[in-house]
């Protein structure tokens, strides 16, 4: 399936990339994107998938865009 | 008394007087100091009615025992008056070089009073005080202001500023540093602008009094290297506080079109990628090794820091996507002394009721050669239109009548900050409650809301998150006087700041002490708030009505046809009241005023406003 990821704020220069499509197999999960994109699972505070908070043993679906974030408590 | 110099500079400017006054060790451990200082002094000082840019209200800069003493991000001052915007208590804080000088010079805070005879500065260096002409710099920007300054003191003083804006009244007019950026978004720059007072100068060369100096300094040293790490390893800074726009922007959360829309596709055009990619410059308030002012060029060529919130509000939300020229609005109402926030909404406010068709104007959402023209009118109360636009958005909605109350972004008058409650009602109750009016530096529940609770509920959670925040950030850190960054945006340890503060105090507290001065300060907030409004009732804890009306919802994205609901936010802010102990109408009850110490203040305020027993 593809999964189009969008990096937010230094996880972006972590993974030398802002956004891309990535291709997964079928019912991977948010952790497995994480891994995939080179990030260490400890440093996103927040995933949204489709604009909605998930965890990482969520399973992703084709089409889904995926934001994984650092951020905390907001300015 | 360890920790505090013990004394509080009062300087008269009708009489060109100042004195020394102490204060007791008791007035010190329950109020601690900046905001705890200046929302104590301001309730005994002030009478309930007077005019806030009258020469009766008085300006107060106050610090607390860690300002100033090298430690993570202690470069802050606490700027407050009655504030010209919201008509109550009113405050702010910057970072500046006054934080370590004041306490450096003798004082944890100054109280201002009356008004100069003309343009004034006011030049502090240890026990002496001088009332110099300012009338050079009178009607110029901050940033020829500062220069004037350095040029006569050199770059170590301390300064605090105004522009044309504080000149002129404008009633969000803030004080500036170039050590760090402004603070006083209530209008605390009209207050000194009203007073004649240009600016504030001050060398100290005093040791500030803690009880283990050498322990402190080794903490201190230490833990701002083990910051500046932090950082450098989690990139932080690269984009600093800008990496919350695409975030918003991706979760329906930004303010678009004066917050009628929650994202846009141009959005990207301004992120925090294009910003740290547009730097020329990084600029970092004294004591900090986080820094976050992204300094990039503008449309002019001049050197404009910009920060997420003025991002968000002179840019997404007028629909302006060239980031040069959201620089150069950013530029603009630094140079003026403006609130880039409240002159982003007051802007977007005024395109919003044109394009209702509610008056007649020239100026269209997306617009930046006009957004800069009004600006300069707004600065210099220029005709009809820059005295509207000066006076803010709710005071221009009630002037253009026709129910735009609605679609003016503000809480009690302050404007809200660059996070699109829309569909976020937690976040909403944040604003509708934030002391002072809808400030985002309180509490910030979005990530939690988001995460640890479903979007669409209105749960006793919600309300306890938003309490836990408002006691560290609108709390301790305001009262130690320390900016909140390393904690929310590197997450230093919160134990730290009880550590800072013992040591250089000497006392044993917990965290679970800080939380106590917390409430009794947010009471006391509350208790100036009815002093000067007797009949308020909830409704002042409302959000903008327009969040509330399912016709601006969303058409498409991720909370497509959604707005808050008006019954379910009325119970969640009677979950915040229950668990404050504040009665229906959210004022603070006689139990719980007695119980944090305040029955003598409660007395005051029940000669204005009747104060309940207890709730329910």
């Amino acid at each position: 399936m593809r999964i189009t990821v969008k990096l937010i704020g230094p996880l972006i220069y972590e993974a030398g990339f802002s956004e891309k499509v990535i291709t997964l197999p079928g019912s991977a999960t948010a952790g497995a994107l994480v891994a995939r994109v080179k990030i260490d699972k400890k440093r996103p505070t927040i995933i949204t998938r489709n604009g909605k908070a998930v965890e990482l043993n969520d399973t992703l679906e084709d089409g889904d865009r995926v934001v994984i974030s650092h951020i905390y408590s907001g300015g | 008394m360890n920790g505090w110099t013990g004394n509080i500079l009062r300087v008269n400017l009708t009489a060109k007087t100042y004195k020394k006054e102490t204060f007791s060790e008791e007035f010190a451990r329950t109020w601690v100091g900046g905001r705890g200082f200046a929302v104590k002094i301001l309730y005994d000082e002030l009478k309930p009615g007077i005019d806030p840019l009258g020469p009766e209200n008085k300006l107060v800069v106050a610090l607390g025992p860690i300002a100033g003493i090298p430690a993570p991000n202690t470069g802050k001052a606490v700027v407050a008056a009655k504030s010209p915007l919201t008509g109550f208590y009113g405050d702010g804080n910057l970072g500046t070089r006054v934080s370590e000088q004041l306490r450096k010079a003798g004082y944890d805070a100054m109280i201002i009073e009356g008004k100069a005879e003309g343009p004034t500065m006011l030049y502090i260096e240890d026990d002496k005080v001088e009332f110099l002409p300012a009338g050079e710099v009178w009607g110029k920007g901050t940033y020829a202001t500062n220069d004037w300054i350095y040029a006569r003191y050199g770059k170590g003083v301390g300064v605090l500023n105004i522009g044309q804006g504080g000149e002129n009244m404008v009633r969000y007019a803030v004080v500036r540093s170039l050590e760090g950026r402004a603070g006083g978004r209530p209008g605390i720059g009209a207050v000194m602008g009203s007073k004649l007072l240009k600016a504030i100068v001050v060398k100290g060369t005093r040791p500030i009094p803690q009880a283990d100096p050498q322990a402190m300094k080794a903490l201190g040293f230490g833990d701002l290297k083990t910051v500046g790490q932090t950082d450098k390893k989690t990139g932080w800074s690269i984009q600093g506080t800008t990496a919350v726009l695409a975030w918003c922007n991706e979760v329906a959360g930004l303010p678009v079109r004066n917050f009628r829309k929650t994202h846009h596709a141009d959005a990207w055009k301004i992120d925090g990628e294009r910003l740290n990619a547009a730097r020329v410059a990084t600029y970092g308030c004294p004591n900090c090794t986080m820094k976050c002012g992204i300094t990039i060029h503008d449309r002019e060529g001049r050197e404009s820091e910009l920060d997420y919130e003025n991002v968000g509000l002179l840019g997404s939300n007028l629909e302006i996507f060239d980031l040069d020229q959201v620089g150069s609005l950013n530029y603009l109402c630094d140079e003026y002394g403006i609130d880039t926030m409240s002159a982003g909404c007051t802007l977007s406010f005024y395109a919003d009721a044109i394009d209702h068709g509610i008056v007649a104007g020239d100026f269209k959402f997306g617009d930046a050669e006009r957004a800069k023209e009004l600006l300069g009118l707004a600065a210099r109360r220029e005709g009809k239109l820059g005295n509207l636009l000066a006076d803010g958005s709710l005071r221009m909605a009630r002037e253009f009548g026709h129910n735009s109350e609605a679609y003016a972004m503000q809480v009690k008058g302050l404007d809200v900050a660059a996070y699109n409650c829309k569909f976020i009602p937690g976040q909403a109750l944040a604003f509708g409650v934030a002391a002072i009016g809808a400030h985002h530096r309180e509490a910030w529940i979005i990530t939690f809301e988001l995460k640890n609770t479903t979007r669409d509920s209105y749960g006793p959670e919600k309300a306890a998150k938003v309490i836990e925040l408002q006691r560290i950030r609108g709390g301790m850190f305001e009262f130690i006087v320390a900016c909140r960054f390393p904690w929310i945006e590197l997450g230093w340890p919160l134990d730290n700041y009880p550590k800072y503060f013992n040591t250089v105090t000497g006392l044993n507290w917990t965290l679970d002490d800080m939380w106590k001065v917390a409430d009794r300060i947010y009471a006391l907030i509350k208790l100036h708030y009815i002093r000067e409004f007797p009949q308020a009732s909830r409704k002042g804890d409302y959000p903008p009505a327009v969040w509330f009306d399912p016709s601006n919802a969303d058409t498409e994205g991720p909370i497509a046809g959604k707005c808050l609901d008006m019954d379910k936010y009325d119970q969640l802010l009677q979950h915040y009241y229950d668990q404050r102990g504040y009665d229906e109408r959210g004022i603070p009850t006689r139990v719980l005023l007695n119980k944090l110490g305040l029955s003598t203040e409660a007395a005051a305020a029940g000669k204005y406003a009747k104060l309940n027993q207890e709730f329910r």
